[in-house]
């Protein structure tokens, strides 16, 4: 979800952040974030760009054919890696299932509802893990999949402040989305965590991004530390 | 080190070495990084591939997925990344994951899932390198692996029917091409004149794309129009693989040479043939000159005429 306020702040446009029990079956996706502008509601990360662009706001125009390119696969990296390694936590390590996923994903509903959605996610994302191929690994190689993941977006932002430059764009956004919810959301062990920290130039860049769009939004504060404590949910 | 690896993976033909991107991708890591395998494809033997192929042995360690045969190979210092930047190591990464995102759905459609080309091309030449009755069964399920991968990653809402899905993967698998040859742009491989695990990765998957011959080839059609990602196909294949740009790999290079050897003969034969026809003509005109000869008797000048006439 913070990707989406982080890029819509990027665009300098206005968001208000809402939570809601239902969000899932409101998106048209079934998927999570989405938004809702006038009577139009657009979900994941890219229509949602692509509706943005379309009312002419970009972040990406500045780029040139090869770096638009480089975006985009660095996009997908995140995407395959980052957000399959969250799933996978979430749901495939038995010991987080138990204790943190299940009662949070089941807690707005009523028993037995709860006990019953939470397997049929859980069911779900296993048999998208194996088709994969990620249902064998374990714990460790996803570790070391996100540590390589990392490691190539710590070398790809080097010193520089956004990933292209200057300006913050799409990629900017995302990386920033899913390392904020790493790095803030509590689960059993901080190995997650732990791997994103060793690379110190990826925690400035979350730092810097978070004071320059996030502070000063009371109502986006509160709403992060609402994230950070669902943020392993929404994703 | 000792002993030398072999490499067990799905055969090739219509000029590449392997069918299958991820044997094709090992393959050409070998010959980039110069990794001494001893390849072995699979055909009709009793040896049935077990679990997922490509399959790396050395010494009795037993690999087999591609990044994990890449990384091996690795610690074995055949490495083809050596000059690369750290950056450019993290521009492979990232372009790897593209591929498998939004390239491998499509040509896993394109090879698996299409009724066409799966029921007139890809079957039968999976089953024809099988020994029955497995062949019966293993491309049905490669078959339904790849339906159930592309419906768990991409099926989801809002689309809906499986037409759409085949839409979307189409159009992001166009996309990614786009994308691959606006950043190969002119240079020969993607990180200048020396090709890497990224070089090995794109030619794995582009190279099956390019030269399999199916009915139903829209993707095939929009990669030929990206004619520096056809070449980069090329180059890899008559550089590292001694294949010529036609097609014929060193076994038809073999027969071709057999052909010609043939062809040779057979003139020669012609020639001998001919020869003879000639000597037997020289031969033959002593039959003629008797009756010529009572010709001459009848008509005295004209003698020497024929007979020079009939001398070669």
């Amino acid at each position: 979800t913070l990707c989406f306020q982080a890029f819509l702040q990027m665009c300098n446009l206005p968001v208000r952040v809402i939570c809601r029990a239902n969000a899932e079956y409101m998106s048209p996706s079934g998927k999570l974030p989405f938004i809702h502008v006038g009577n139009q509601v657009v979900s994941e990360l890219g229509p949602i760009v692509q509706f943005v662009k379309a009312k002419g706001h970009s972040l990406s125009d500045g780029l040139d054919e090869v770096q638009k390119a480089e975006m985009k696969a660095y996009m997908e990296l995140v995407n395959n890696m980052l957000l399959t390694a969250e799933l996978y936590l979430q749901w495939c390590d038995d010991v987080t299932v138990e204790e943190i996923t299940h009662p949070r994903y089941g807690s707005p509903y009523p028993w037995p509802l709860n006990h019953i959605l939470s397997y049929q996610k859980q069911w779900e994302v296993r048999r998208k893990m194996k088709a994969i191929g990620w249902a064998g690994k374990t714990l460790e190689q996803v570790l070391e999949d996100v540590d390589q993941c990392c490691h190539a977006l710590s070398q790809r932002l080097g010193t520089q402040p956004y990933f292209f430059n200057k300006q913050p764009t799409e990629l900017d956004a995302l990386v920033f989305g899913h390392l904020f919810t790493i790095l803030t959301t509590q689960l059993i062990t901080d190995e997650l965590s732990e791997k994103v920290k060793n690379y110190s130039n990826l925690t400035a860049f979350c730092r810097r991004i978070e004071q320059q769009y996030f502070e000063g939004h009371e109502q986006d504060s509160s709403a992060i530390e609402a994230r950070s404590s669902r943020g392993s949910l929404l994703s | 080190m000792a002993a030398p690896m072999e490499l067990t993976c799905w055969g090739g033909d219509w000029g590449l070495p392997s069918l299958h991107p991820e044997s094709l991708t090992v393959m050409a890591y070998a010959k980039f990084s110069g990794a001494p395998l001893r390849v072995h494809t699979i055909n009709n033997s009793w040896r049935a591939p077990k679990g997922d192929l490509p399959v790396l042995v050395s010494e009795d360690i037993v690999i087999s997925q591609p990044a994990k045969i890449l990384d091996f190979l690795r610690k074995q210092k055949y490495n083809a990344d050596y000059d690369l930047s750290a950056k450019q190591g993290a521009d492979t990464l990232a372009y790897i994951a593209l591929l498998e995102e939004k390239l491998l759905p499509a040509l896993l459609h394109t090879f698996w899932i299409e009724a066409e080309n799966y029921c007139s091309v890809t079957k039968p030449w999976f089953a024809s390198k099988i020994a029955f009755p497995l062949s019966l069964y293993l491309p049905g399920k490669m078959s339904r692996e790849a339906l159930n991968r592309i419906l768990l990653t991409k099926g989801g809402p809002p689309l809906c029917s499986f037409t759409e899905v085949e839409a979307q993967i189409y159009r992001d698998a166009k996309e990614c091409l786009n994308l691959l040859s606006k950043r190969l742009g002119t240079s020969q491989f993607f990180f200048g004149d020396t090709p890497s695990t990224l070089d090995a990765f794109v030619f794995g998957f582009l190279a099956p794309i390019y030269k399999v011959c199916f009915p139903r080839v829209q993707l095939q059609e929009h990669l030929k129009q990206l004619p520096n990602l056809c070449r980069f196909c090329d180059d890899i294949l008559t550089c590292y693989f001694r294949l010529s740009v036609s097609g014929h790999s060193p076994a038809g290079q073999d027969t071709a040479d057999a052909n010609l050897q043939k062809l040779t003969q057979l003139v020669n034969k012609e020639s001998n043939l001919i020869e003879k026809m000639d000597d037997n003509l020289r031969k033959s005109p002593q039959h003629p000159p008797h009756k010529l000869t009572t010709l001459k008797l009848a008509a005295g000048g004209e003698e020497s005429s024929p007979m020079s006439r009939l001398s070669p």
